[in-house]
């Protein structure tokens, strides 16, 4: 089961953490905001939540893929 | 601020049309509208479903969204829905909702109070546009003539872009900022005060009315098999002209002579450029021409006298002028891709390759799609180039 990384984008000060924990699919843009690259696989997920837990404006968001 | 290439206009002239802008001689007064279609009836929520179902009926505000999915939503809700009737038309080259607004107010209170009875919503709010005052008076007025029982509640949207799209309204209800914020859930499912928020533009509302007010069988005499009905078009000029017209009807019979030849922008400021001949070839449909690339949107046309690289140009600028400023891909790329715009126009050597970088990295990278219809905009801009220049 994959999981999707979102960013609560008016939070995001592009500080850069996410990056740091999850180069893996977060990439950072010219100005320092990230480009999330893809879906979060299960071996990810743990970096993934800790990229969640500690990124300094909460501005990260773990997310089942949509019902629909 | 950046000025606007068309300023919102609250004085559109409004055509006569096959069925919410027939009969306009008799005014927008609720006795003339009862005239017309008599009671509003009630209807059940199921009845009322499955007729929106078979008849496709989708949202007018751009985005063509079923209506039946989000009425179904909200009511699966566990709390008792609200209603919100959006009247901001923050995209100032459009005027048909402010048309339905001066013309047709009842059409589309009628739509709301009758699906805020079905639903057991108590409360209807009405979002209107602080740049079109003619507009705002005429819902007042149409109010006054009302006795709905139930609670009606008067917002007015700020003059920016973004004020009008979904969350940004809530926000405003909520008495904060009319910004976008995220959306971690749909309106339909939580949105005002956590309650499930069937919240529409004007025209959906205006066309569900008509479809309780007239029943399914002369909805569906207008339009194709596959898309009945009607829809509003906004011609962009010094005056914007709306006109009503049935799904199906053959583009060349809506634009006007003189733009023969003209790229025409389809769909307003979020919209995309497309060259005449292609576009004076198809019928309006809200299917087919998502199929081509170029969405019907919320039905504007413009066509500058301006080339479209220079055009595209200013109306980058003043996109990047309506950013909230929040979202920092929008805040910080948008300007960059007006810039490169700006390059384009002027035939600089690397511009083109950098509009095409920027548009895809500000795409989906915003709480609302600010950033995504600019970048549209944008794309659609150096298609056109390419398309001339092949």
């Amino acid at each position: 089961m994959t999981a999707r990384l979102r960013v609560d984008w008016p939070s995001c000060k592009a500080r850069g953490l996410c990056h740091e924990l999850l180069p893996e699919i977060v990439d950072l843009d010219e100005w320092g905001y990230p480009v999330v690259g893809g879906e979060v696989t299960p071996d990810l997920l743990a970096d993934a939540r800790a990229a969640v837990r500690m990124c300094p404006r909460l501005a990260l968001r773990l997310e089942r893929p949509p019902p629909l | 601020m950046t000025a606007p290439p068309v300023r919102a206009s609250d004085r559109p002239r409004v055509l006569e049309g096959p069925a919410l802008l027939s009969g306009l001689a008799d005014g927008p007064g609720l006795v003339a509208h009862r005239r017309r279609y008599g009671d509003l009836p009630r209807v059940a929520l199921d009845d009322l479903l499955a007729a929106l179902d078979r008849l496709h009926v989708r949202g007018r505000g751009g985005a063509a969204f079923p209506f039946a999915t989000k009425l179904r939503t909200a009511a699966e809700g566990r709390r008792r829905p609200t209603v919100v009737v959006n009247l901001s038309e923050g995209e100032p080259a459009s005027a048909k909702d402010t048309a339905l607004a001066l013309a047709r107010p009842h059409l589309v209170l009628d739509g709301a109070v009758a699906v805020a009875r079905a639903l057991g919503a108590r409360e209807v709010h009405l979002v209107l546009p602080c740049e079109r005052p003619r507009a705002v008076a005429a819902v007042e007025a149409a109010l006054a003539e009302r006795h709905d029982r139930l609670r009606t509640v008067l917002h007015t949207a700020d003059a920016r872009f973004v004020a009008g799209q979904a969350r940004a309204v809530l926000e405003l209800m909520a008495g904060r900022a009319n910004l976008p914020v995220t959306a971690w859930t749909p309106e339909a499912v939580a949105g005002h005060r956590g309650r499930p928020t069937l919240l529409s533009n004007a025209e959906t509302w205006a066309q569900v009315g008509r479809l309780v007010l007239v029943g399914e069988q002369r909805y569906a005499a207008l339009g194709t098999v596959e898309e009945p009905g009607t829809t509003l078009l906004t011609i962009s000029g010094t005056t914007p002209r709306v006109h009503e017209v049935p799904y199906g009807t053959p583009w060349r019979e809506v634009l006007p002579e003189e733009w023969a030849g003209r790229p025409v922008l389809l769909g307003g400021f979020h919209g995309t450029w497309v060259p005449w001949e292609d576009l004076a070839a198809r019928t309006v449909s809200v299917a087919a021409m998502r199929a081509a690339g170029t969405p019907l949107g919320a039905g504007v046309v413009v066509c500058p006298d301006e080339p479209p690289p220079a055009y595209t140009a200013r109306v980058v600028d003043y996109l990047a002028a309506q950013s909230a400023r929040r979202c920092g891909p929008c805040l910080n790329g948008l300007p960059a891709l007006a810039a490169a715009v700006h390059g384009v126009a002027d035939g600089s050597g690397d511009a083109e390759r950098r509009a095409a970088e920027l548009a895809g990295l500000v795409s989906g990278r915003g709480a609302c799609a600010h950033p995504d219809g600019t970048a549209r905009l944008v794309r659609s801009l150096l298609a056109l180039r390419a398309e001339v220049a092949s």
